[in-house]
C-alpha cells in the first residue's frame, strides 16, 4: 500500500481527528464538511513534517483556514481583542502543531515531528496528491492535508537545526 | 504557589497561564528550555514546571534532564504538556524525571487533575 493509499484509508479517522482538535482548541463544536472549500481572501496556514527514520521518508501535515478563523482563535488563545499578524501565525501554528502530533500518533508511530511553520498567503491550495479533510468551526472551513514529502525548506527540528540539513546529508 | 510555563507557542503559554491563574498560581513563562533554565538560574523556584516537548533551542526532554541533574532543583514538580502521544515517548519523559504527562489538546480538568495528583491543588 502506498503512503497516499494509507492516508486515504485513514480519511475518516483524519476527519474525526480534525473535528476533535478544532473543538478543543476553538472551544466550539466543529462539524465535518465535504463540499465546501476555503473562502477567497487571505489564508493562514501552518505546516510541519514527520520524519520516518526507518525509510527516511517525510510526511507533510498542513492546516489551512481563513484569516477570520485565525483571528478568532488568536483572540481566544491569547486573550487579546485585537490580535496582530504574529498572533494569528502563533495560534494557527499551535493548531497545526497539535493536529500534526495527533496525525503522527495515528499514522506515523516512532517518527520525529518538526516544529510548525505558519504564514499568511493568498494561495495555499491543498496539494493534488495528498488527502485533504475539512471541518467547519465558527461557520468557516478548516482544511487538514496529509501528504508525502513536500517542500521541507523553512522547517526546523526541535532544538533548532533545519530539516534541509537532513536532505543535504543524503546527497 | 508558583508555576513556570515553558512553551514556544505564545498562545499555549497564554492558555496555560489563564488556567493556572484560575487555580491560584502565580505564573512565570519561558519560550524554550534554555530560556527556562535562565529563569531558574536567576533564582526563580517554581513549585511546578509545565513544559512542552518540541521547542526550538532546547527541547523539553533535554530541559527535564538538565533540571533533574541539579540537586537544588530536585523539589520542583515537572509536567510534560505536549502533542507527542506515543507510549515510548511517555516512558522516556517519565524516565527522564517528568512526574506527569499531558497530551495536547487537553481540558482544564485534566491539568487540574494532574496538579492535584502532585499535591499542588486540592
Amino acid at each position: 500500500m502506498s503512503a497516499i493509499d494509507e492516508f486515504e484509508a485513514a480519511r475518516e479517522d483524519l476527519e474525526a481527528l480534525l473535528i476533535e482538535v478544532l473543538g478543543a482548541v476553538a472551544g466550539e463544536e466543529a462539524l465535518p464538511v465535504w463540499d465546501e472549500g476555503l473562502p477567497s481572501g487571505p489564508i493562514v496556514w501552518s505546516r510541519l513534517a514527520i520524519h520516518d527514520e526507518e525509510d527516511d521518508s517525510f510526511t507533510m501535515v498542513s492546516v489551512r483556514t481563513s484569516s477570520i478563523v485565525a483571528r478568532v482563535l488568536a483572540s481566544r488563545m491569547l486573550l487579546t481583542p485585537d490580535p496582530g499578524p504574529d498572533d494569528l501565525l502563533d495560534a494557527v501554528g499551535e493548531l497545526g502543531n497539535i493536529a500534526g502530533g495527533n496525525v503522527k500518533s495515528l499514522l506515523r508511530h516512532s517518527c520525529r515531528l518538526s516544529l510548525p511553520a505558519a504564514e499568511v498567503t493568498e494561495d495555499a491550495k491543498p496539494t493534488e496528491t495528498g488527502v485533504t479533510v475539512r471541518a467547519a468551526v465558527l461557520g468557516q472551513v478548516v482544511e487538514l492535508t496529509v501528504d508525502v514529502a513536500g517542500d521541507v525548506s523553512g522547517l526546523y527540528w526541535p532544538g533548532g537545526s533545519p530539516l534541509t540539513d537532513a536532505l543535504e546529508s543524503r546527497s | 504557589m508558583l508555576a513556570l510555563v515553558v512553551d514556544d507557542s505564545r498562545a499555549m503559554r497564554s492558555i496555560l497561564t489563564r488556567l493556572l491563574s484560575g487555580l491560584g498560581f502565580d505564573v512565570a513563562q519561558a519560550g524554550d528550555g534554555a530560556e527556562a533554565l535562565s529563569v531558574l538560574d536567576a533564582g526563580t523556584r517554581p513549585d511546578v514546571i509545565l513544559v512542552d516537548w518540541n521547542m526550538p533551542v532546547m527541547d523539553g526532554l533535554t530541559f527535564i534532564k538538565n533540571v533533574r541533574a541539579r540537586e537544588e532543583l530536585r523539589d520542583i514538580s515537572l509536567m510534560m504538556v505536549t502533542t507527542e502521544s506515543e507510549q515510548g515517548q511517555i516512558v522516556r519523559a517519565l524516565a527522564a524525571g517528568a512526574h506527569e504527562y499531558v497530551i495536547k489538546p487537553f481540558t482544564d480538568e485534566v491539568i487540574a487533575e494532574k496538579l492535584a495528583l502532585l499535591g499542588l491543588v486540592a
